[in-house]
């Protein structure tokens, strides 16, 4: 077993001492944009925001990394989607989730297109088998590593997805209680994301210094799970914050579901006081305890069982 | 005026009902006709939610919206065909009503046709129906297709034809516009043709005859067959902000919102199958629709969805 088990706050520890050697792209402001439409506070703190910039650097470069990997092993000459796909097959939800992202990638585009006519065109110009191209790949290479049947059986499960299903729940409930303004701010902000900035979000994770290089559709997935890791951040840090709020009496209170919690905690604090910004704004602490939470080993058997503890980074996102 | 298409729809009650629900069989007992061939939920449903948009304010669309479930049921009962707030009445050949009523939009048909077919009670609606959002979306763009039945010498149309281009390495057909309508055209060797951009039915039809009497002057035996509208593109403004996160939330079955992509919210809308981009300004899109009415409808049907989720 891999002895160099660096706990990802190691890691992160020795990636920002390397990262004084003049990193010139920063994600920090938008990431406390994306943590603002993710359920933080209306201004996330700076230090939080670094922090979780850090984390997530130091993930999707371990990542990318292995992903080379799974490249080389094929033999191919750049990474692409299908080298994701295989790092993320162990964990269904988030696979599945990755793939309706992908679909509606595709299917938005064929919509837009038809709105568009200059789209429309431009998309007779180009190869037409373009339509649902996503999709035809990953269901391609599910198809072809699927053993078991496991994998194409969740192209036809349609059970909800409980994650989205509280982001959702939270953001309508944040939303609620936002005037015009702070909601043309809140969807601003829901709309930032990593592709966005496809430039520099290569820059930043330093694509251009790798011997093989992710092609486009890999640099979607990429930006996707970089936003998916704020997201688990966020939900997980929440979550801590939760458990951290001393709640007088009920012992049962640990057992209820966090998002029921939250919103008759928040609701009774701001009748009792005026509110405190930053009080309500995610800690440093509340994301490292998140963090070390979420990489625990727990059980005899646990350190033999992930191919991704062995190497000592459990990822966020896959 | 409604009397005589009451009065009409009273003693036709038979044929009425069974154009609504074709699968029942049609029932010679006049009397038990009191609107049982609608789904319960389907009646309450809607009259319910015209009613609150006149009367009660927003609290039963709370506890519509709280119930994700039964608005589901409601909407798959839609899509089974029989869909009362949308039945145009003048769809039916065989209809007794005067074609007048298919002029009026269609919530205030289904006022209609929820009234007393039973009896002659007095004809002016019990339950107020809401007034028809009054806003009519605009059509944008239409996509139309039409054949010419003949092989077609593509770079000879681009040698010859003003407006024309043509780049067979990029793409096998050459591409020529009018300027009245503003239109653009593909044309194919086969003889196929697709002409986008005009902003109805009338202007594509005309637009495309324009094409094919251009490819017809350039000396080829052009047809005008099959000419078939393939999409028709509308949009128009509800001019209040909505709240896309509880929308997505409640009517979950039909749309996805993912912001970090599209800042619109996509709603798959089952009867009519249109799909629409709904965005938090107030600006709705409809596209997918193969004849305007179904643009209409649509709008009609998801007017009161979107006045629940007004940003207060």
């Amino acid at each position: 077993m891999n002895n160099t088990a660096a706990s990802p706050m190691s890691t992160v520890a020795t990636s920002s001492s390397g990262r004084a050697t003049g990193k010139s792209t920063s994600f920090t402001l938008e990431l406390q944009s994306m943590m603002f439409s993710l359920g933080d506070a209306r201004r996330p703190l700076h230090e939080t925001a670094v922090l979780v910039e850090d984390i997530v650097h130091t993930q999707l470069i371990n990542l990318l990394q292995q992903a080379a990997e799974v490249s080389q092993l094929r033999g191919a000459r750049v990474i692409s989607a299908e080298d994701l796909l295989f790092l993320m097959r162990k964990d269904k939800k988030k696979l599945k989730r990755l793939l309706k992202y992908m679909f509606f990638r595709d299917y938005k585009s064929k919509i837009v297109k038809g709105i568009e006519e200059d789209d429309l065109l431009e998309d007779k110009f180009s190869n037409s088998s373009n339509v649902n191209k996503r999709q035809k790949i990953a269901q391609d290479f599910l198809h072809s590593i699927d053993q078991t049947g496991e994998l194409l059986a969740m192209f036809e499960d349609d059970e909800i997805d409980d994650v989205k299903q509280e982001r959702m729940e939270r953001a309508e409930r944040q939303t609620r209680m936002m005037d015009t303004a702070q909601y043309a701010e809140f969807c601003e902000s829901r709309q930032l994301s990593f592709s966005k900035k496809a430039s520099k979000f290569r820059d930043w994770l330093d694509c251009s210094s790798m011997e093989i290089k992710p092609n486009v559709i890999a640099m979607e997935i990429l930006a996707y799970l970089a936003y998916e890791t704020v997201a688990q951040l966020v939900d997980l840090a929440l979550l801590v914050r939760q458990d951290m709020a001393p709640k007088a009496g009920d012992p049962f209170s640990h057992a209820i579901s966090a998002t029921f919690i939250q919103y008759h905690a928040s609701s009774e604090s701001t009748a009792a006081c005026g509110i405190e910004a930053q009080s309500d704004a995610i800690q440093p602490s509340h994301i490292r305890e998140a963090i070390r939470r979420y990489g625990h080993k727990i059980g005899p058997v646990s350190p033999f069982t992930s191919a991704y503890r062995r190497n000592g980074m459990t990822f966020l996102a896959c | 005026m409604p009397y005589d298409s009451y009065l009409h729809m009273s003693s036709n009650q038979e044929t009425f009902a069974s154009h609504l629900d074709p699968s029942k069989e049609s029932s010679t007992d006049v009397s038990s006709v009191d609107l049982s061939f609608l789904p319960d939920e389907l009646n309450q449903e809607n009259t319910e939610q015209t009613l609150t948009e006149g009367k009660q304010g927003v609290e039963r669309n709370h506890e519509i919206q709280g119930d994700p479930s039964r608005l589901q049921s409601v909407s798959e009962k839609n899509s089974n065909g029989i869909c009362t707030d949308n039945f145009n009445l003048s769809n039916s050949g065989s209809n007794p009503l005067p074609t007048e009523n298919s002029t009026l939009p269609s919530p205030e048909n289904s006022s209609s046709s929820f009234f007393p077919l039973t009896s002659m009670t007095p004809l002016m609606p019990v339950t107020p129906v809401s007034e028809s959002s009054g806003i009519v979306p605009q059509l944008q763009n239409i996509v139309s297709t039409v054949n010419l039945a003949c092989k077609l010498d593509l770079k000879k149309i681009a040698l010859h034809a003003k407006n024309a281009e043509y780049n067979p390495k990029r793409f096998a057909a050459v591409i020529m516009r009018i300027r009245e309508p503003r239109t653009t055209a593909l044309i194919f060797s086969s003889g196929k043709m697709v002409c986008t951009g005009a902003k109805s039915e009338e202007l594509s039809r005309l637009a495309a005859r324009k094409f094919a009497r251009v490819v017809q002057k350039l000396g080829f035996p052009a047809r005008f067959l099959d000419f078939k509208i393939q999409n028709m593109v509308g949009s128009c403004d509800v001019r209040f902000p909505i709240r896309l996160e509880s929308l997505v939330l409640t009517h979950q079955q039909f749309s996805s919102y993912e912001p970090e992509l599209f800042p619109g919210l996509i709603y798959r809308m089952v009867k009519p199958r249109i799909v629409l981009l709904i965005f938090v300004s107030g600006k709705v899109v409809l596209t997918g629709a193969k004849e305007r009415s179904e643009i209409y409808e649509a709008f009609e049907n998801i007017y009161p969805i979107l006045k629940s989720f007004k940003k207060a």
